[in-house]
């Protein structure tokens, strides 16, 4: 029989099945426990790596949001709320500005709890990773 | 308790068809993915082998095969095998090397070692297999070989990933599958055991 290629279909398709035969190797086992070693290295680094961008987002983020001044919205909201619950009509005009309007900054110690209990809920996050991965 | 699940896992998976630990592999299993380096891993390591590559290279192309395989493993659909997928994988991992170290020449050269007299005329009885066969012929035309006939590329795949000529590639194949003919005896080849690598 002649292939396309002008050769002998039987010698190409005898070639093809010596080829597909299955090669036994002595240190088979390594070789399979060298590739999953490296494949679970890999997936470890990746894990860290992810963890600790999360790390470095989370404090990039919380540094924003305190340097955005959401603590001193915050705490005109509630002010503004704090004027609705009490008789915000029976207030004099110059109360309700100061009310609204006046809510000076937050105090420093405020934004170092806020930053300091984003980074340690980041923190815990990409410990709780590291360990499940040992 | 947990060593009898493990157990049953280890079992369960020993026994899963390739299509099965290829969805687990897809899922992120790489126990799975594992059973199926296992066993197919020397049929990649062998065909890298055939190509050319020595052994060590060849290892360690394999397991970059391996890896970038189970990267990729969501594309595997399981038209074909697995083993000839990952083949394929590692070949063109291969021919990306032997590209960049400049090794691609496309004259007659010389076979990797002295063929002696011609094979041919070693006689019926004689019980040659592939692998010292493949030495008879040069180094484009092994892999050119084992190209189309361990990767299962087609003529032209192969030109296209060595970035030759498709006659080229045809000639050199050719040229191979002669020498070739006339080095093996077309008797059974011997089993695998006796034919076991060692390292």
């Amino acid at each position: 029989m002649v292939s396309k290629n002008g050769g002998d279909r039987h010698f190409e398709a005898w070639l093809e099945s010596a080829f597909d035969e299955a090669a036994v190797f002595a240190d088979a086992d390594l070789f399979a426990f060298r590739v999953q070693d490296a494949l679970e290295r890999n997936w470890f680094m990746r894990r860290v790596l992810i963890g600790a961008l999360g790390v470095v987002g989370g404090l990039i983020g919380g540094a924003q949001l305190v340097r955005s001044g959401l603590v001193d919205h915050l705490g005109a909201v509630s002010g503004v709320w704090r004027l609705v619950n009490n008789d915000l009509i029976s207030l004099p005009v110059e109360r309700l500005a100061s009310e609204v309007f006046g809510a000076g900054p937050s105090t420093g110690v405020e934004v170092l709890w806020m930053s300091g209990a984003m980074a340690v809920i980041a923190l815990g996050l990409f410990v709780t990773r590291a360990l499940r991965e040992f | 308790m947990a060593q009898t699940l493990a157990f049953m896992a280890l079992a369960a998976r020993a026994s899963a068809h390739d299509m099965d630990l290829a969805a687990l592999s897809v899922a992120g299993d790489r126990n799975a993915f594992g059973e199926l380096v296992r066993r197919h891993g020397g049929g990649v390591r062998a065909l890298l082998r055939r190509m050319g590559a020595d052994p060590s290279t060849a290892d360690d192309l394999a397991q970059d095969a391996f890896l970038a395989a189970f990267e990729q493993i969501a594309e595997f659909r399981g038209e074909g095998a697995f083993a000839g997928w990952v083949g394929r994988i590692a070949a063109r991992l291969y021919i990306r090397r032997w590209r960049r170290e400049a090794r691609m020449t496309w004259g007659h050269e010389a076979p990797e070692e002295d063929a002696g007299a011609g094979l041919g005329e070693a006689g019926a009885n004689a019980k040659i297999d592939l692998d010292e066969a493949l030495k008879r012929l040069s180094a484009v035309e092994r892999l050119c070989v084992s190209l189309c006939y361990g990767a299962g590329l087609s003529h032209a795949e192969a030109a296209a990933a060595l970035n030759a000529p498709l006659g080229t590639v045809k000639s050199h194949v050719k040229r191979g599958l002669d020498k070739l003919k006339g080095a093996l005896v077309a008797e059974p080849s011997p089993s695998p055991q006796e034919r076991a690598y060692h390292g």
